[in-house]
């Protein structure tokens, strides 16, 4: 517990401390379950490996995937599910299952396989986090590595083509979808009140699906039908990774400036704006109001009129 | 299947009535068998289907490198349980709502993940079965080159399968430490229950049925993983209720089996 723990992942974009599934799974849990996380954002310089993200490094122990990561932060007693009965907690694996088998093909093809969103968008980003000769190479194999995936768990014999396989996975991804709205109904967390480790895995899951902005989005589409989980992930978000949410993003911190700043320039504009006319009524002659309307008004008089039933 | 065909099929299935000649093609038995197909043709039986016919009585082909259960109806279909029952147009989980619905498929999912990923590891990556038992029975039909062939092509694309998902670097205890977990979460999810939801079976009941009863009864060259189920006592008590219930009862000689 006293060795610091420090995590290297990929980093964030788009309101989300990172955009890999499995480093925000592990995120999310860390900050469930208290465990004093030293986040080390994957640059394009040269230390720190890519091979195996997320990767948790102690002083003794190099700890890889997510599965053993949560397993071995709980044995550093940082538990999340402390409060879970054992039928939840045989839930927990049950819908992690599903999970992996059922969304997963779809987030990976929606990120690395189909053609507009990966070059538009996954490859540019993740190239601009590579050193130089290697960023031509790894998100490549990358891509490759998702479509091998899917294309064996799902494609039955081996001769199967990608578009056929295509469609089964968009809807047992909807599907999923579906039923983890129905699983979350009104509740804030999916056991109870408090967050646990099958939220910290929907939530890796389901973010960067929710946030990243992609061209071709049927399947952030439904998901933004299910507003119980998007609710959900806003909720996690505001909640938990509000305040280093400056930091890690960089990118997003300059576009609120922006925006800011355009904000503060239209109020100033307003505001100037305001004091003209307040000027000029001030300086226009004042006569004493009329209590009967004419008819004819001299070209003057009718405009010194209308001023006086502006001002207030 | 393209998907207007199954699509097509499946409105097909669900109007006619539940079909007499539904037969369910499998390997033989005794000799060529496998552990995760035996599962599978297990959790399909279940569903009333008659079982006689082995994958050589399949007309009109030469050589067939198929390893999932085939059934017949009007058409062909092979396919994994979930897809047969898909196609057999009545569902055991009707009575069911909508969480329940997500728990199940959710457990389904589980036993397909961890189970059947564990199947297949001990079948064509544990080098002693591999060697033993897998390769000689998974060949034992075909003639001489090819019985070689087909079992070291299949082992291949197991092993990249596995790599894929992450599991080319687990060791035997690891897979089996997976196998101990889903069990565990299986056993805490049944409780003192007869079946997994209310009183009646679901696809639930049968495709866990189907993996733990095989695992139990199929000789392999070590028995931990038969040992680590052994462990739950109701989870044994559930594969004898179900024995005893629907197999026993329908009186066929043959292929009645008996829990040891």
């Amino acid at each position: 517990m006293a060795a610091p723990l420090e995590l290297s992942c990929w980093g964030g974009g788009w309101g989300l401390p990172s955009i890999h599934s499995e480093s925000l799974v592990v995120m999310a849990y860390a900050k469930f379950s208290g465990a004093p996380l030293k986040v080390n954002v994957i640059d394009n310089t040269w230390r720190g490996s890519r091979g195996d993200v997320p990767i948790l490094t102690t002083e003794d122990n190099i700890v890889s995937q997510p599965a053993k990561i949560l397993n071995f932060l709980r044995k550093q007693k940082y538990n999340a599910d402390y409060e879970l009965s054992a039928k939840q907690g045989a839930d927990t694996l049950a819908y992690i299952a599903l999970l992996e088998e059922k969304l997963l093909p779809a987030v990976l093809h929606t990120f690395w396989v189909e053609s507009e969103n990966y070059f538009s968008v996954t490859k540019p980003w993740f190239a601009s986090r590579i050193p130089f000769p290697l960023s031509l190479i790894l998100p490549g194999r990358m891509s490759k590595g998702a479509l091998t995936r899917i294309l064996l768990t799902r494609g039955q014999p081996p001769l199967y083509h990608l578009r056929e396989v295509e469609a089964q996975i968009y809807r047992d991804a909807k599907e999923c979808l579906n039923l983890l709205s129905n699983r979350l109904g009104t509740s804030q967390f999916f056991f109870g009140d408090t967050p646990s480790t099958l939220d910290a895995y929907v939530f890796g899951f389901l973010a960067p699906l929710y946030k990243v902005r992609f061209p071709k989005v049927q399947l952030q589409e439904h998901l933004k039908q299910l507003s119980n989980l998007c609710r959900f992930c806003d909720d996690i978000l505001n909640s938990y990774f509000r305040l280093t949410l400056g930091g890690i993003s960089p990118a997003g911190q300059e576009t609120v400036d922006a925006n800011l700043q355009k904000l503060t320039q239209l109020v100033n504009k307003e505001s100037n704006l305001i004091e003209k006319m307040d000027d000029n009524l001030r300086q226009s002659p004042q006569l004493p109001p009329r209590k009967l309307p004419t008819l004819k008004l001299t070209p003057a008089e009718e405009e010194s009129d209308s001023l006086q039933r502006l001002s207030p | 299947m393209s998907l207007v065909a199954e699509a097509l099929v499946s409105q097909i299935a669900a109007t006619e009535p539940w079909p007499e000649n539904a037969t369910l093609y499998q390997q033989l038995k005794g000799e060529q068998i496998l552990l995760s197909d035996n599962a599978a043709s297990l959790a399909v039986q279940l569903s009333d289907v008659d079982v006689s016919k082995t994958e050589s009585d399949i007309p009109g082909v030469v050589f067939r490198p198929f390893c999932k259960c085939v059934i017949c109806l009007s058409k062909w279909f092979v396919g994994q349980m979930q897809n047969i029952c898909l196609h057999l147009g009545h569902s055991l989980s009707d009575g069911l709502d909508e969480v329940q619905k997500a728990e199940m498929k959710a457990y389904m999912e589980l036993v397909n993940n961890m189970l059947l990923t564990a199947e297949l590891y001990l079948q064509w990556c544990d080098e002693a079965t591999v060697g033993e038992i897998t390769h000689a029975r998974y060949g034992s039909p075909y003639p001489w080159p090819l019985n070689h062939i087909l079992a070291y092509q299949k082992q291949w694309e197991v092993k990249r399968k596995m790599k894929a998902i992450g599991w080319g670097n687990k060791t035997l205890d690891q897979v089996l430490e997976d196998v101990d977990q889903c069990c565990q979460a299986l056993s805490q999810r049944l409780g003192t229950q007869p079946y997994f939801f209310n009183k009646q079976p679901t696809e639930l009941d049968a495709l866990v049925f189907g993996h733990l009863y095989t695992i139990l009864t199929t000789q392999l060259t070590n028995d931990e993983l038969s040992e680590k189920v052994k462990n739950y006592s109701n989870l044994l008590a559930f594969c004898r209720r179900i024995e005893q219930h629907f197999f026993e009862d329908r009186g066929k000689g043959s292929s009645s089996i008996r829990l040891s």
